[in-house]
């Protein structure tokens, strides 16, 4: 089978054609949709296996990243998502996605699926938006579909509000006990494994998340967010010191967690 | 629903331990870094003033639904946050509070206003929403005045600000600005404008008019009106015969404005040079030497698809998709409004690519800024803002309108002159891509139109900002200069626009498309009627602002985010639903005829009728005057210095804002979104030394890619312009070289930015800065010939002086050179950083003595308080020669025989060696014997520091180094030594130490300059 990928788009979501590329070289059919498509009937999210909220400046940011894309949906499109969610559907925020993710309460989220925002997205230390590369760490022991076998890569961050916190403090260690705190950043020169709960300094943290989140996933281990771009590291050519790197050429290190997804569809929904 | 009200809602982060008021954090680091000014802590409460018709228990809603975040803000309605003494222990010592004046752009408000829609559907048309930033300030020295600060913080051209000083903080007297509620429009009625007037008045009318024409213009439109035939004509429509309509003269300003129709440049001159005797009259410098060498080249290649004559240049990249390329100066505007200005500089370029052909997809945007230097301590005149906040100002514009839109900012460069402080160049460049052919089997980079199209304005609505934008930039900056030709950018209207346009154009919907830029519909209009013959439009159905605007404001005002489209009938209803669908508005204004004529309509009333062959035609020929006599500047002196001195004069060089490392501002631009970046601004071991061209592959997952280059020199104008322009271009090729350029698919971009160059009583140095336009001109001519490098695209900006407190303050003659050219294989692209330790270093390219005007002339200049001079040989170019070096190059790296290379220019071999050890955390070590061997005349300055072009500083493994040899055996290759391990970076000439520097303290003055804040 070929998995089918919805690709959101509208309102200023703008990774949405490299989101769309890495699915298909994963193997996947991916559809870019907009928005409105789904709320006004023309397509509906259940005839798609994957959901995908590309990055962006949906609304431009403004009144906090991702709130009023993720109104649009958390008040557009409530039913049509908690019923895809439920019906244990893999779904990947990146970035600007992520922020959607966690502002409509799908992450770190629930096991009802109730849509209620728990943790949020800060802006970083520095006060501004940044572009530089990061090395990231992945839990190992965590149930997170996208991330499986993987250990560290290294992907672009590019934001302004990355900063992932939470009111209620004690909500971390239930997330990380439940391997919710699927990936962090980590300094490169250390041994694998070794992330940790302690900040790291800057750049190697960019935005001084709290315990060097990266990106969540919900106890399901279905929905996963994350503030880097995989997806622009889906060839080797894109790195950021390939140039000084005895490498085959070929696919980048971003590419496991869409082919996990597509794999994931495959070996779930072949019927 | 009840009646309209207005409900205040207060927003400030919580307190939480852990989190920080990044906001407040930034304003701190601001007053810091730019103003020495140090205080103990910033807060910042976001404030959004509701005017809608909701319930009370909606708005109450409303607080943690829409405008505060639950987890980490905390919100309030129609109370003050500044008494909550659980966010603010102590009351402030002063806090200002900021907002827009009434009709200025709030895309935060508009934001607000969409969100508050989502939640609650049915709330009247009329609800608005606007934006404030409240700033609190503890721990502020006594000194700074309250006013002052707010003077900081906002801009009043657009910006209002209420202030509540230490006696209103201490009687807890809050600041409070009011809705900002738009004032009431009068409408003027139409208006025929007497023309029967003397030549005094006739300027009076132009001057007051803010119209930019000159006598001669005037009188051939007042001849115009004095033609039978047209008065007849007239008589027939019901119009005045023998006189325009306001509409009229208005439409003709802008279409014969500098701006649009570039009268400098298509102007006859006589030149005369002085020191050779020539004399000659040149028709048309564009004609003569950007057009003809284009047309030239073209007839010898098959892949100039589109030269000239649409928004911007097109070539064939591929046999599936081409690519476009044009680059603008938003300078003006800069001066007033940094922020906005260039935030409509970037947005209005991506208009022109989206614009080109049937629509190209924007992909890559280069911004390169001219200002004054951040550091100036000097006089600054009434209504000029400091360089630094200049800087601040447009590097947040261009972040914000590049970064929304989703478009990665790839290239750039930032240049410093005293003589940018009174207007900043700000030119924004973007790349386009398109498929060669659309669905429906028509070549998108060909228009499409028919006579019976019907003519859409899609996106933003036209309101009172932006008028004259066009004629202002075509005159100089005056403390008169209008607020309404400031605009702020809005890019997701825009970004939604270029969804919606790109859908519409692969669905085959699009005939005919171009931008409202300059000018607005008189321009865009009135510019694709002359393709079809006629256009009638109508100006009652074009969607408002605000009601009040008179006939001919709507007629040419510059609203920004819009595009104008013509339509096959048969295809509206499609066209109007995918719009729908995308939320973006597109109205049917009219249609494309071939009756001759540009007709105005305002419903039943016609308010302009202009023949296309005048409105297009008839603006007269300038003749101009030109006088060349080389300038004259005294020597450099040289310090005597060893080579511990040697090591500490490049360290300061490296600190010059021109040569110092620009990251922190970089940074902030996303140079990654399209996920394409194959050679991005940064490289090596650190991700800190700097990128020389960007090479993107914009298909995913295929290895073709295209290179992105600037050159950009203006010191060298300060001896020759002819010199200056052939600098830039051999910087621009040079940068492209250095990743591994197809020489063979190159194009460029000229953007030249001129200081007024018609001889006046306000310009009695025009012939002198004529003929540096001449020069210049014959530099692009020839050097673009001899690199077969065609200009498909360019624009030019004669106006840039600024005449403020009785000073006049002129740019020094700018050429940007900006390139595209096609990589045949980007894993083979070559980067600037050494890779490692043993790698073996080679200058290619031949070193002679020059050092006038060089980046090391004004550093002893300046330092020697003007006793040295800039004087001495300028860098001359042999473009045969460099060509045929650079073939050999990248055929080298094409066999994958080249591990580094990096452009070597501003402040010579000495610079780039110590850029290429940043990157790879190593030191060097160099002997510059063999140098000499190209210029007796050379010595140790002219080696280090010299800029001669045509040279590229390159590292290659030991084993590949016999193979690299023999492919640069018929040029100028000098082996000068290793990369080594450890810091140290040592220069020697035979046996003699003459440069010694430690890399790390280089690379700390390289990093400080130019550092925007904490990070």
């Amino acid at each position: 089978m070929i998995p089918k990928v919805a690709v959101l788009s509208g309102f200023g979501i703008n990774c949405e054609t490299e989101t769309m590329a890495v699915f298909e070289m994963a193997g996947a059919k991916a559809d870019r949709i907009h928005v409105n498509r789904l709320v006004n009937g023309e397509l509906n999210l259940n005839d798609y296996h994957i959901m995908a909220v590309p990055g962006g400046f949906s609304f431009g940011d403004h009144l906090g990243s991702g709130r009023l894309m993720g109104n649009r949906l958390r008040f557009g499109l409530r039913e049509q998502v908690r019923n895809f969610v439920k019906s244990g559907k893999p779904v990947i925020g990146i970035c600007n996605g992520f922020q959607v993710l966690v502002k409509m309460g799908l992450l770190p989220g629930d096991d009802d699926v109730s849509l209620t925002q728990t943790a949020s997205l800060a802006l970083n230390d520095s006060g501004h938006y940044e572009n530089r590369w990061a090395t990231l760490e992945f839990d190992p022991q965590s149930n997170c579909i996208w991330t499986k076998g993987m250990t560290r890569i290294r992907v672009p961050v590019r934001h302004g509000e990355g900063k992932f916190v939470t009111a209620d403090k004690t909500l971390l260690d239930v997330w990380g006990e439940a391997g919710q705190l699927v990936v962090k950043y980590v300094d490169p020169s250390s041994e694998y494994p070794s992330s940790s709960n302690d900040i790291l300094p800057y750049p190697i943290s960019p935005n001084q998340s709290w315990r060097n989140i990266a990106g969540v996933c919900d106890p399901s281990g279905l929905v996963f967010g994350l503030m880097p771009h995989p997806e622009a590291n889906h060839s080797t050519w894109l790195g950021a010191t390939w140039t000084r790197e005895d490498i085959e050429h070929g696919e980048g290190e971003g590419m496991m967690i869409f082919r996990n997804a597509v794999n994931y569809v495959i070996d779930n929904f072949n019927n | 629903m009840g009646k309209v009200e207005i409900f205040n809602f207060q927003v400030a982060t919580q307190d939480i331990e852990g989190l920080t008021d990044a906001r407040g954090d930034s304003i701190k680091a601001m007053l810091e870094s730019d103003y020495s000014i140090s205080v103990d802590s910033v807060r910042v409460i976001l404030g959004y003033q509701v005017k809608s018709d909701i319930s009370e228990e909606e708005a109450r809603r409303a607080i943690y639904d829409l405008f505060a975040d639950p987890i980490i803000e905390f919100g309030t309605l129609d109370k003050s946050l500044i008494n909550n003494k659980k966010l603010f222990q102590k009351s402030p010592e002063i806090a200002i509070t900021v907002g827009f004046k009434p009709g200025v752009t709030d895309n935060a408000g508009q934001a607000g206003l969409d969100g508050l829609r989502t939640i609650f559907p049915q709330i009247s048309e009329e609800s608005q929403v606007a934006t404030t930033m409240t700033y609190l300030f503890w721990g502020i020295s006594n000194d700074i005045s309250p006013t002052w600060l707010a003077s900081k913080l906002h801009n009043q051209m657009i910006e209002r600000a209420s202030i509540s000083d230490r006696v209103e903080c201490s009687n807890s007297n809050w600041p409070k600005l009011d809705f900002p509620e738009r004032p009431v429009l009068m409408e003027q009625p139409s208006a025929t404008v007497n023309l029967e007037v003397s030549d005094e008045e006739l300027i009076e009318i132009s001057e007051k008019g803010l119209l930019a024409l000159n006598l001669e213009e005037m009188k051939a439109i007042q001849a115009n009106y004095r033609n039978q035939k047209v008065r007849s004509a007239r008589r027939k429509l019901g119009l005045p015969e023998n006189a325009p309509t306001d509409a009229e003269l208005e439409c003709l300003a802008q279409t014969w404005s500098e701006h649009c129709c570039h009268k400098i440049f298509a102007a006859k001159i006589h030149h005369v040079d002085h020191e050779t005797g020539e004399e000659v009259y040149i028709d048309s410098l564009f004609k003569t030497h950007i057009m003809k060498p284009t047309l030239d080249i073209q007839s010898e290649v098959n892949w100039l698809l589109s030269i000239f004559h649409d928004n911007s240049g097109v070539i064939a990249w591929n046999d599936s998709w081409s690519l476009c390329i044009k680059a603008e100066t938003h300078n003006s505007p800069s001066a007033l409004d940094p922020y906005g200005g260039a935030m409509t500089g970037i947005v209005g370029v991506n208009r022109d690519i989206l614009g080109t052909g049937l629509g190209a997809r924007p992909i890559a945007n280069t911004d390169v800024f001219c200002f004054g230097p951040p550091d100036y301590s000097g006089h600054l005149p009434e209504g000029l803002f400091h360089p630094s906040r200049v800087f601040r100002g447009v590097h947040a514009g261009v972040r914000a309108g590049g970064n929304e839109s989703g478009i990665p900012t790839v290239n750039g460069a930032i240049v410093f002159d005293e003589r940018y402080l009174g207007k900043p160049l700000v030119y924004c460049g973007t790349v386009g891509i398109m498929p060669r052919q659309l669905p429906d089997g028509r070549q998108s980079h060909d228009k499409t139109p028919q006579p019976g199209n019907i003519i859409y304005m899609v996106g933003g609505r036209v309101g009172s900002d932006g008028i004259h934008g066009a004629t202002f930039s075509s005159l100089e900056l005056t403390e008169d200069s209008p607020s309404s030709a400031v605009q702020i950018g809005d890019p997701i209207t825009q970004k939604k626009m270029i969804d919606m346009v790109l859908e519409a154009r692969d669905l085959g919907l699009i005939q005919v498309i171009t931008d409202n830029g300059a000018g607005g519909l008189s321009s865009s209009v009135g510019e694709l009627a002359e393709l079809t013959g006629g256009a009638d439009l109508d100006l009652a159905a074009v969607p408002l602002k605000q009601p009040g605007l008179s006939k001919w404001e709507i007629l040419v005002s510059e609203s920004q985010e819009r595009m104008t489209i013509g339509i096959n009938p048969e295809d509206c209803e499609a066209f109007e639903k995918l719009a729908r669908l995308h939320e973006v508005e597109a109205t049917a204004v009219g249609k494309f005829t071939d009756s001759g004529a540009f007709v105005v309509r305002y419903g039943a009333e016609t308010v302009a009728h202009l023949p296309i062959s005048f409105l297009h035609d008839g603006c007269p020929q300038l003749q101009l005057e030109s006088e060349w006599k080389n300038p004259h500047h005294n020597p450099i002196l040289f310090p005597s210095a060893d080579a511990d001195e040697m090591g500490e004069i490049l360290s300061r060089l490296m600190a010059r804002p021109n040569v110092a490392s620009k990251e922190w501002w970089v940074r902030s631009y996303d140079h990654e979104v399209i996920a394409q970046s194959v050679i991005k601004p940064f490289c090596g071991v650190n991700h800190d030394a700097p990128g020389d061209a960007a090479v993107i592959a914009p298909i995913h997952g295929k290895t073709q890619g295209a290179v992105i280059s600037n050159g950009i020199v203006p010191r060298y104008s300060d001896i020759d312009s002819y010199a200056m322009a052939a600098a830039s271009i051999d910087e621009a090729l040079r940068n492209a070289v250095c990743v591994g350029v197809d020489l063979d698919l190159i194009a460029g971009l000229d953007n030249f930015c001129w200081p007024d160059p018609v001889e006046s009583v306000k310009t009695p140095d025009g012939r002198y800065k004529l003929a540096q336009l001449v020069r210049a001109n014959r530099a692009l001519d020839e050097v673009c010939r001899a690199y077969n490098l065609p200009c498909i695209s360019g624009k030019d900006s004669m106006k840039n002086d600024a005449t403020l407190d009785g000073e006049k303050i002129s740019v020094p003659p700018t050429l940007l050179f900006s390139l595209i050219g096609n990589h045949s294989d980007v894993r083979k692209a070559v980067s600037s950083d050494f890779k490692e330790v043993g790698d073996m270093i080679y200058l290619v390219g031949e070193t002679h003595q020059e050092l006038g005007a060089s980046e090391l002339a004004f550093m002893l200049r300046d330092e020697s308080n003007g006793e040295s001079g800039i004087g001495g040989q300028v860098p001359q170019i042999d473009a045969p020669r460099n060509l045929s070096l650079y073939r050999s190059l990248t055929k080298a790296m094409s066999n994958e025989l080249v591990s580094s290379a990096h452009d070597c220019s501003d402040a010579g071999l000495a610079a780039a060696v110590a850029e290429c050890c940043f990157g790879c955390d190593s030191g060097a070590e160099l002997d510059i014997s063999t140098l000499f061997n190209s210029d007796v005349n050379l010595d140790v300055w002219g080696a280090l520091f010299g800029e001669s072009l045509g040279r590229i500083l390159v590292s290659v493994k030991p084993e590949n180094s016999e193979s690299f040899e023999a492919f640069m055996k018929d040029h100028e290759c000098n082996y000068l030594g290793k990369v080594n391990s450890g810091d140290e970076i040592k220069i020697t000439n035979s046996q003699a130490l003459v440069l010694s520097a430690s890399m790390s303290e280089l690379r700390d003055s390289w990093k400080g300059t130019l550092n925007g804040g904490r990070n």
